[in-house]
């Protein structure tokens, strides 16, 4: 068996249900549905297992975490267990009334995602109007009665080739809202955006322009926000050290309980996962099939296995090593060394082809999706 | 527009930013914020202590020479201000 130390966060996926439909989404594309979804006992045993195992931050996300009724409840019961406790929504079903609930009962973080700065491009990328109210909720976030309980607020913004050249205005409009931190993460290709990757990825001209963009930002708001960017690895010469490397900092535990060592992880054919509803966290993390399988550096091949590189990046993404190149154990092709990088110098030759993108429009959500066809698929909820 | 940066002065009363706080164990404290911890030990430990917004700047500094009686004048100053704007920076601890 691999050594591992201990994981650091868990990612708590406590539900696949989502109002939103945003063609971003790393969901898988088979999603779970309601009726398979742990319960209220099953996720707060797991919080008092996962702090027991040393995890310091719980991530709350879905789908859409609102969506489930006993939010309150969970993030009750993270508190007590000791996590810092972050909740990464779209805020739809979030009222004035149960934003404060939330934060009595100890929320840490709040993480509000937004699609653009204009409201009918927004809803757009969403398929769903949703960007009014996401404005109304950064104020009611603001108001001191939420403000003296301590909460760190951050805006998240999904970057990609469709808003990414008026990421200024973004800036802008989301700074107005004033938090306290700005994510601005470029889309990661798994999921709903490697579906619609040739909508998505940005050109190399279009990511120049954002990085100078965001390093202005950054000069400008030092010390009142603090800015986070996320950069695409397509256009990176080496892969990210995904999740901190493959069962060493993370779990996820997904609706129906499954423990992944990723968002992605599924998509690996073979891969046996276990489930907390049978086994202990302690149990899973150290000895599960999963999360055994790309720990340390046996599985390795060439050229990572002799390469300088391999204890800081771990060979890069793994999911994103079989979506490409059908191995899951083989080098992340965005790595300049990978036998199949041209994979991705292809990937970005074609979607960089001047094409023509329909504008924006405003439609009920199987208009859209029907009108927007052949360009893009929007996310769809579980059944 | 927007205000302006604060500058940390000897009247400025520090203390943990919004989202952060202290977690960990008694023997490996750590200060907890929104994507990530710090360990803090020795005299960053000690600093950040005295960061619950009951003293200024000067008396934090004060505390610390009294402590450290043995340092140069003036250098204790000069670390814990660096220590504490590089906090601010990354949104850690407000002034």
């Amino acid at each position: 068996m691999t050594e591992c130390s201990n994981p650091l966060a868990l990612i708590a996926e406590i539900t696949h249900r989502c109002p939103l439909h945003c063609v971003y989404c790393s969901n898988p594309l088979e999603m779970i549905s309601r009726n398979e979804e742990l319960a209220t006992a099953d996720w707060l045993r797991v919080f008092g297992e996962a702090a027991a195992l040393g995890v310091l931050h719980l991530h709350l996300t879905g789908g859409e975490p609102l969506a489930r009724q006993d939010l309150t409840e969970l993030i009750e019961g993270a508190r007590r267990s000791r996590l810092y406790t972050n909740l990464i929504t779209s805020g739809i079903g979030l009222s004035r009334e149960r934003l404060s609930q939330l934060v009595e009962a100890g929320l840490d973080h709040l993480q509000l995602s937004f699609q653009d700065s204009g409201e009918g491009q927004a809803n757009w990328i969403a398929g769903t109007r949703a960007h009014a109210h996401k404005i109304e909720l950064a104020a009611w976030i603001r108001e001191p009665r939420i403000r003296e309980h301590g909460i760190a607020f951050t805006v998240n913004l999904v970057v990609h080739r469709q808003n990414i050249d008026h990421l200024e205005e973004m800036i802008s409009a989301l700074e107005a809202l004033h938090p306290d931190r700005m994510e601005i993460a470029h889309a990661q290709y798994y999921g709903w955006a490697l579906q619609n990757r040739s909508a998505l990825l940005p050109t190399r001209a279009q990511l120049d322009r954002a990085v100078a963009v965001v390093a202005a930002a950054e000069e400008r708001l030092r010390g009142r926000v603090r800015i986070d960017m996320v950069v695409p690895d397509y256009h990176a010469r080496f892969p990210k050290a995904c999740m901190g490397g493959w069962g060493r900092q993370l779990l996820l535990i997904d609706p129906a309980g499954r423990a992944l060592p990723c968002h992605a992880a599924g998509v690996i054919p073979g891969l046996r996962f276990d489930n907390v509803r049978e086994h202990a966290l302690d149990r899973i993390w150290q000895t599960s099939e999963a999360f055994q399988k790309f720990r340390g550096e046996d599985w390795m091949l060439e050229p990572c296995r002799t390469c300088d590189r391999r204890k800081e990046d771990f060979g890069g993404c793994r999911c994103q090593a079989f979506l490409l190149t059908g191995d899951a154990r083989a080098t992340d092709p965005v790595c300049e060394l990978a036998p199949l990088h041209h994979l991705i110098e292809d990937a970005v030759r074609e979607e960089a082809a001047t094409r023509t993108f329909p504008p924006p429009q405003q439609a009920p959500f199987h208009v859209l999706q029907e009108k927007m066809a052949g360009f893009w698929s929007y996310r769809t909820d579980p059944k | 527009m927007g205000a302006i940066v604060p500058e940390l002065v000897d009247t400025s009363v520090p203390r943990l930013a919004a989202g952060c706080r202290w977690g960990g164990t008694v023997e490996a404290p750590v200060v907890l914020f929104p994507e990530g911890a710090i360990r803090v030990e020795g005299t960053g430990r000690i600093i950040l202590e005295l960061c619950g917004g009951h003293f200024s700047l000067a008396e934090i500094v004060q505390k610390l020479e009294t402590q450290f009686f043995l340092a140069p004048k003036g250098k204790i100053r000069a670390e814990v201000q660096t220590f504490l704007e590089q906090l601010h920076a990354k949104r850690i601890i407000d002034y």
